[in-house]
């Protein structure tokens, strides 16, 4: 299976700074792909170079095997982008709007009716036809915005944040509306910094951070790998109990990284299955260290991920990022 | 053959596309434009006071000059200084002042319109572009397939119907001149064209500058500042030169003048001055203060009579000397009587101004600057093709297959460079 969206080693700088630092996806057809990290991860300058709005500074990126380099009128017609801040035009109504973007995209007149009609009727501003579009109350502008990317019929979305600034409502609707574009054969490549938000939705994950892919892959494999390893809570009798805890622990290779919690118990982010917890265990018990409690924390991917983007990139669970390759 | 017709064809059809592609991308963005600023009330609201205004001054114009006949005082309030006693009027009776009317109004109307079209049109285009990029929606439009310079095109065109609409809108009133003549059609055609190529050339910069400044705000201003500097400063500059390079006549002779070095051009992007040009040739009798200027400016002799010896720079000759059927010379040379021409009026009424001299100049070189304008700023606005140009795309041009390319190239380039030649980036 071939892939609709190939980046090769994107790389944008911005005045001697690294934004996006030889980036490597692959997004297949058909999928609802998340770009995860925190805010200046270069998710939105690596969308925007995929939309082509940014040349890069390197590297390159094939759409449906078009450049963004070469053949950015190509990838256009290919592509329907959605900015994470955007303005509407005043003096416009709703139906304008979608009919000039229709026309930008050298759709017949008859077509463009229809085009209309169809896709306020699917982001549910048909009786919002006539308003002005700012008027609009902002996720129905937000829905709006994406079916002005949704005009041309692009075989690939490319949406950054589109649930910035939507109440919880408003976010399962655009939920749904993706799983429906999904259902219509559309690659849909969408970023975000809130990891829950993505996991129920998409079909795969890269986890960005410093311009760089932490972990991609399928969300399964994701959850899989990280649920492999997880956070454990120890609570050691005694402060040299803690002391002598922490002491051997940050020597262990399956430990990610040790904290002290204010209640006196150790936060212990774990590489590895059970079996390595248990030999964790067994490592402490067997140096002395009187364990009062062990157990797994709730974890889940977000925890996960606040860890990973949170050290730095090159000494990141190399394990995964064979995922990505 | 058949291949030879086919390919033809297909090119034609390529040429096609390409041209439509590029004049749907103006149709789109000139109709969503003019669409949002004829909408309501207010763009016929502003029509209709910029008619009244000009309605006002020339009504103005015509009873301050009938008035001042009536008192005796032949004065031209645009230009003309009065000089009562003179023989403005003389022989020419009701007709001269007709005549004189017209000139006035014809004068009056052309100075106040080209003011206002050198306030409105980079008004109406100095935020197009930088207002797309406030309001961030300037991406929306640049990720559609619009060819850049069509987008550009698009604004200014919305941009100018609207102030061609205001200039179209007054040549009624212009045609006023008509009942009183002095003015023929062609000078009011000339006019109009100074004022369309004005219109293309302050609409096109403010376009530019919108593209070329990030925030609506500075752009306005530094339009303004640009257009100020082209009228008053252009003027400013010039006049010092003259001062600075003129030499003083020098005695008796044929051309006695006061030559300078000032570029003639420093002036071509001054509409006024463009209109001085205009109102000179049209003026009744001989003498004509804008012609002197003229006059200086071009450096073409200026055959006028007596009166202008006084004016500062113009470039007169002394027509005693002039020779019988000299161009500009009355038929028979004027013998001195008395050795004072001051007594001798009448001999001075077949003398005039070369006509389109400079205004054609004028608006050739605001149309240019229009159309670089225009061309530069399309560059601009496109994120991808900075400062370079490039061929349209065409889509059986590149045809890989979906995955067939292998990816792995990688070339390092400064940030806003185009993108690599074929031959570089095939090597992986």
């Amino acid at each position: 299976m071939s892939a609709v969206v190939q980046v090769d080693r994107l790389t944008k700088r911005y005045n001697g700074s690294l934004a996006v630092a030889g980036l490597e996806l692959n997004v297949e057809q058909g999928e609802i792909f998340g770009l995860v990290g925190p805010n200046g991860a270069g998710k939105t300058t690596t969308l925007k170079m995929l939309a082509t709005l940014l040349v890069p500074s390197a590297g390159d990126a094939l759409i449906a095997g078009y450049s963004i380099r070469r053949q950015p009128d190509a990838v256009r017609q290919l592509i329907g982008y959605m900015p994470d801040t955007f303005g509407v035009y005043d003096d416009m109504r709703v139906w304008e709007y979608l009919d000039f973007f229709g026309r930008c995209y050298g759709l017949p007149a008859g077509r463009r009716r229809q085009m209309i009609g169809d896709l306020l009727e699917l982001v549910d501003l048909a009786n919002k036809r006539e308003a002005y579009v700012q008027d609009l109350s902002r996720g129905m502008q937000q829905r709006l915005c994406l079916a002005h990317a949704l005009v041309h019929d692009p075989q690939v979305l490319l949406l950054d944040e589109p649930a910035s600034g939507l109440d919880p409502r408003a976010r399962v609707e655009l939920r749904e509306l993706l799983r429906e574009l999904r259902a219509l054969g559309k690659t849909i490549l969408i970023s975000s910094h809130i990891l829950p938000e993505l996991e129920e939705l998409c079909t795969s994950l890269a986890i960005i951070d410093h311009g760089r892919v932490l972990a991609s892959g399928k969300v399964e494999d994701i959850h899989q790998a990280f649920r492999a390893g997880g956070v454990y809570l120890l609570r050691p009798i005694g402060e040299a109990g803690l002391m002598a805890a922490e002491a051997l622990l940050a020597g262990l290779p399956e430990v990610a990284s040790v904290a002290r919690r204010p209640d006196g118990q150790l936060e212990i982010a774990l590489r590895g299955d059970e079996e390595a917890a248990a030999r964790l265990v067994a490592a402490l018990v067997g140096d002395g260290v009187r364990v009062a409690a062990f157990a797994p924390a709730a974890s889940d991917l977000e925890e996960l991920f606040l860890q990973i983007t949170d050290v730095e990139p090159s000494a990141v669970m190399p394990g995964v990022q064979e995922v990505a390759a | 053959m058949s291949a030879l017709v086919s390919g033809v064809r297909r090119r034609g059809g390529a040429a096609r596309r390409r041209l439509g592609g590029m004049g749907s991308a103006v149709s789109a963005v000139a109709a969503k434009e003019l669409r949002g600023r004829m909408r309501g009330r207010r763009a016929f609201v502003v029509v209709t006071i910029y008619l009244l205004l000009l309605s006002a001054f020339a009504f103005g114009i015509y009873t301050y000059l009938k008035e001042s006949a009536a008192l005796g005082q032949a004065t031209d309030p645009v230009f003309g200084i009065p000089r009562p006693g003179l023989p403005t009027f003389l022989g020419y009776g009701d007709a001269g002042l007709s005549a004189s009317i017209g000139h006035a109004l014809f004068s009056g109307l052309l100075m106040v319109e080209t003011l206002l079209v050198l306030v409105l049109a980079p008004a109406f285009t100095s935020g197009a572009i930088s207002m797309e990029r406030e309001k961030q929606t300037l991406d929306l439009l640049v990720t559609t397939p619009l060819s850049t310079l069509g987008m550009v095109v698009g604004k200014l065109i919305s941009a100018l119907t609207y102030v061609f609409l205001l200039i179209i809108a007054s040549i009624p009133l212009a045609s006023l001149v008509f009942v009183f003549g002095g003015v023929g059609p062609e000078d009011l055609v000339r006019g109009y064209a100074v004022l369309f190529a004005l219109a293309f050339g302050m609409g096109a910069l403010g376009l530019l500058i919108s593209a070329l400044v990030r925030r609506t705000q500075t752009a306005t201003v530094l339009t303004y500042v640009l257009v100020l500097a082209l009228t008053i400063g252009s003027v400013g500059i010039h006049q010092f030169l003259v001062v600075v390079t003129q030499s003083r006549p020098t005695g008796n002779v044929i051309v006695a003048q006061q030559r300078h070095k000032s570029p003639e051009a420093l002036l071509w992007l001054n509409p006024f001055v463009a209109d001085l040009d205009l109102v000179c040739t049209t003026a009744p009798g001989s003498y004509h203060i804008t012609c002197a200027y003229m006059s200086m400016v071009t450096g073409r002799p200026y055959f006028g009579s007596q009166f202008n010896s006084g004016m500062e720079g113009g470039v007169l000759i002394d027509h005693f000397n002039c020779p019988p059927g000299g161009r500009g010379c009355p038929a028979v040379a004027v013998m001195p009587i008395g050795g004072d021409i001051a007594v001798q009026p009448a001999l001075t009424t077949s003398f005039g101004f070369p006509r389109d001299t400079f205004w054609p100049k004028s608006a050739a070189a605001f149309t240019v600057v229009g159309l670089l304008s225009t061309l530069l700023a399309a560059q601009l606005v496109a994120p991808t093709r900075r400062l370079r140009f490039r061929r349209p795309f065409r889509r059986a041009a590149v045809a890989p297959l979906v995955g067939a390319t292998p990816t792995g190239s990688i070339e390092e380039l400064a940030p806003g460079e185009g993108p690599p030649t074929e031959k570089a980036t095939d090597e992986s």
